[in-house]
């Protein structure tokens, strides 16, 4: 433990050399976790599943920087999730009552879709979902969308039919306006979020955020723009075929146009990303996924090839 | 008599929304009912897009197995191309998805289903040196002491029922559930390796894998490889062992029909000799799989119907959702529709699906002497004999069945893989085509249906998933499906804590929204 005092303490002392010289939107999780709290008591967090697949979720669990049991011991409360909770049935609705009477504040995590055209075809506890959300966001402090879902449409809102709308469009048709963070990716990268709730708990105020309300630090940029293929890209060096090398745009790499750090922060403790492992960028954290047609060969006639 | 109705909804630590409705008569379950309680209409939507979106979109029904999705789409669309995958495309497939299964059977197991037996508060009796457990130990100390509302979430409020009373089990499973989440992160990143992220592996495709798998991509995975697979063969065999001792009654709960449909799953390099050769087990009787004996049935499910009660698949393009209305009219009913999930059907019967299904028909085939020794050696060990495999904790035990074949299967592949050669092969998306796709989810037998039209866009799509089967509901012709019946005749305790019936339907594993997608 000793070891790590010191480390602590040295970390302290750059996190406030940083907050100092104003540079706090480039502190890490290591400046992050060294920080003081500024916030007294832990923060409470609700977890909710719209029309999702859990994907977040499970993603959620390879945080490595921060072991999962700590973050949901030590630093939040989570005093609910749909896949971890051993609350069930009639406990999990007293615990949202509970909790909305309380007039304690809390984080309001959502991943998945609303659907606004069909709210009974997502029902919990014999409640429309959107019930629940606007219930639960209407006392939160602030909500993260968790994914592509719950911030740009993604999956979820596929179907005409349903109707399913990302959780920041649905806050704005309810009227209810709170702290919002939207958190894009399929699924979302557990890294993302745990820094964001870190940044709220240590530093007391959201991470810097752009028009979308994604975090910059992770969002700023596209993933074109730091791409280990990009001197290829400009010297006109195409990959044709499955496994050449070279700039994959011409098998349909959505990269030019999608916001992420995939090439910085891979997925997986950054073992590996989707175009290191020889697949075009699917675009998967950006407002047009999926789209009609997302890889393809480079001489197939039916897509529109776009000049970025 | 006592009558009573026993309603779980939300019931959680499953995949997605779902809620158990049951009447019990004099503590003994007589009807229930599972709802699937959600629905996105994501087969449907994808008509109209290139049939490669298949494989990336379909595996998003689900973040808990997409792996399983993305090589059914991958198949159902190599059927239609008329090829099969190189060797490399063939066991980059297995090492992806071999991988992925082995993370999901201890996320179940420690996640999902443990603290339905283990006894968390056991940490407070802690006594020993172990960090991670005094950790927890002062946690809920000091939460239970300090706090007024919500101490220990999200372990705390549980059932109030009865828990494992064996102090070594509670305390060596508690600490497993917190030391397992590092392991599991670590068979992603063996997905990730070969598969570019995880959950969503993107690189799995129609006519192989993207990936070129490198030597030092090879040797990256073999190194977690081995790291990994000993927590499996050990505390997860121990922990698993322990549970099915103390708690052996539950070899005869929770059994169903005893129906069993399994698809031939994890082939050789070759694309041969599966290790779970598949088929089904009706009225005790094991034949290998015939796709065309797979109906659905709509008549309990939420969806407007016209014509024959059951269908084949690809007969409708076309899945209409009962407005609010009806949805509404349909609850008031005594017996209207009741779930978002489609009732499939097998020869007609109503089949189980999964882990019990996929080592049974192999057993019963004869097929994989290994699986068998195996299962023999087992079952003499805990003194069990086939018969007890459709139950709560058969449904357990075959899971570290599979988990144990796995491992071996991805020892042997891993040095059958050829770096440095494409795992790809390169084929136009064919038009005016049909084909389907079938594999073994974690959960259990999985098929996709594809259908293009003439620019090699998709023009129809189905999906039968495990969840489907297993979380049914009635057909037209009233049978319940397989959770239900699996709860009929179960005795409940304790009707304001009814663990009995979570510690079943969880057995199986549910995951909603792969079900109703
Ligand atoms: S592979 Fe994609 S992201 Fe990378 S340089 Fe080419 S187009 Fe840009
Ligand atoms: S590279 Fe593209 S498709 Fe892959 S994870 Fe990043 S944003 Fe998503």
């Amino acid at each position: 433990m000793g070891e790590n005092i010191t480390r602590r303490e040295a970390l302290r002392k750059i996190y406030e050399a940083l907050v100092v010289i104003g540079a706090s939107a480039f502190i890490s999780f290591e400046d992050l976790l060294a920080a003081d709290n500024t916030v007294a008591e832990k923060p409470m967090v609700v977890w909710l599943h719209g029309t999702s697949c859990s994907g977040c979720s499970t993603a959620f669990l390879n945080i490595e920087d921060v072991p999962v049991v700590d973050l949901i011991t030590k630093f939040v409360s989570l005093v609910f999730h749909p896949d971890l909770s051993s609350a069930t049935g009639h406990q999990f609705i007293e615990i949202l009552d509970q909790l909305t009477q309380s007039g304690k504040g809390y984080i309001l995590v959502f991943e998945g879709g609303i659907p606004v055209k069909m709210p009974h075809t997502c029902m919990i506890a014999d409640k429309p979902l959107t019930y629940w959300v606007e219930r639960l966001a209407a006392k939160a402090t602030a909500c993260i969308g968790a994914g592509t879902c719950a911030t740009l449409g993604g999956i979820a809102s596929m179907d005409p039919v349903t109707g399913n709308i990302p959780l920041d469009r649905f806050l704005e048709q309810r009227n209810i306006s709170k702290p919002i963070v939207n958190i894009p990716s399929c699924p979302m990268k557990p890294e993302h979020i745990t820094y964001t709730i870190l940044h709220l708990l240590k530093k007391g105020s959201l991470p810097e955020l752009d028009k979308h309300f994604r975090p910059k630090k992770f969002f700023a940029r596209t993933i074109h723009e730091r791409c280990l293929y990009y001197a290829d890209y400009q010297e006109g060096h195409f990959a044709e075929f499955v496994g050449d090398s070279g700039c994959l745009f011409r098998l349909g790499c959505q990269g030019p146009v999608t916001r992420n750090d995939c090439i910085i922060m891979g997925y997986n403790g950054n073992t590996n990303t989707c175009i290191k492992a020889g697949h075009p960028c699917i675009g998967c954290a950006g407002e047009k996924f999926p789209r009609q047609i997302m890889f393809h060969r480079f001489d197939d006639p039916r897509v529109i090839k776009n000049k970025f | 008599m006592a009558s009573k109705r026993i309603v779980i909804d939300p019931l959680t630590r499953i995949e997605g929304h779902l809620k158990i409705a049951t009447q019990v008569e004099n503590g003994i379950v007589v009807e229930a009912k599972a709802s699937a309680e959600m629905f996105r209409g994501i087969e449907k939507a994808l008509i109209g897009y290139d049939a490669r979106v298949a494989q990336q979109v379909t595996q998003r029904v689900c973040g808990v197995c997409p792996y399983a999705h993305a090589e059914a789409a991958g198949r159902a669309l190599e059927m239609a191309m008329g090829i099969t995958p190189n060797t490399n495309g063939k066991i980059l497939r297995n090492l992806i998805n071999g991988a992925y299964q082995l993370q999901d059977y201890l996320l179940h197991f420690y996640h999902l289903c443990a603290l339905d037996f283990i006894d968390i508060t056991a940490c407070l009796k802690y006594e020993g040196r172990d960090e991670t457990l005094l950790g927890l130990k002062a946690w809920v100390q000091s939460e239970l002491k300090n706090r007024e509302i919500f101490p220990a979430a999200p372990f705390l409020p549980r059932y109030k029922a009865a828990y494992c009373t064996n102090q070594e089990l509670n305390v060596s499973a508690i600490k497993h559930y917190v030391e397992a989440l590092p392991v599991m992160a670590d068979f992603l990143k063996m997905v990730c390796i070969f598969g570019g992220k995880a959950p969503h592996p993107i690189t799995i495709e129609a006519g192989g894998v993207t990936t070129v798998p490198s030597v030092s991509m090879i040797a990256h995975y073999q190194t977690i490889f081995e790291k990994s697979e000993r927590f499996i063969k050990n505390e997860y065999f121990n922990d698993l062992v322990g549970v099915a001792k103390e708690f052996k009654t539950y070899f005869k709960e929770g059994r169903g029909y005893g129906n069993l449909l399994s698809y031939p799953h994890f082939f050789d390099k070759d694309g041969n000799n599966p290790i779970f050769s598949g088929g089904s087990l009706i009225n005790g009787v094991y034949s290998p799989l015939d796709v065309n004996q797979i109906q659905e049935d709509m008549t309990f499910s939420y969806y407007q119907t016209t014509g024959s009660a059951q269908t084949k698949p690809l007969a409708f393009d076309q899945l209409i959702p009962i407005s609010e209305h009806e949805f509404e009219n349909e609850q008031k009913k005594e017996s209207g529709k009741y779930s978002w999930s489609r009732a499939p059907r097998y020869k007609g019967e109503v089949v189980e699906v999964g882990p019990v299904a996929r080592v049974v028909t192999t057993y019963k085939s004869g097929k994989n002497p290994k699986l068998n020794a195996l299962v023999d050696k087992i079952n003499s060990t805990l003194g069990i004999s086939l018969e007890d495999y459709p139950s709560v904790m058969g449904r357990h035990l075959c899971r570290y069945i599979s988990a144990t074949l796995t491992i071996d299967l991805i020892r042997e592949q891993l040095d059958q893989l050829e770096p440095g050669k494409v795992a790809f092969v390169e084929h136009d998306v064919p038009q005016n085509a049909r084909g389907y796709g079938l594999t073994e989810a974690s959960r259990g037998a999985l098929a996709h249906w594809i259908e293009t039209d003439d620019r090699g866009y998709i023009k129809n799509y189905e999906m039968i998933v495990p969840t489907t089967w297993n979380i049914s509901p009635r057909d037209s012709s009233g049978r319940p499906g397989a959770v239900e019946q699996m709860l009929l005749g179960t005795k409940v305790q304790d009707s304001d804590n009814p663990v009995e019936l979570a510690r079943i339907v969880r057995s199986t594993d549910p995951c909603l929204a792969c079900a109703v997608h």
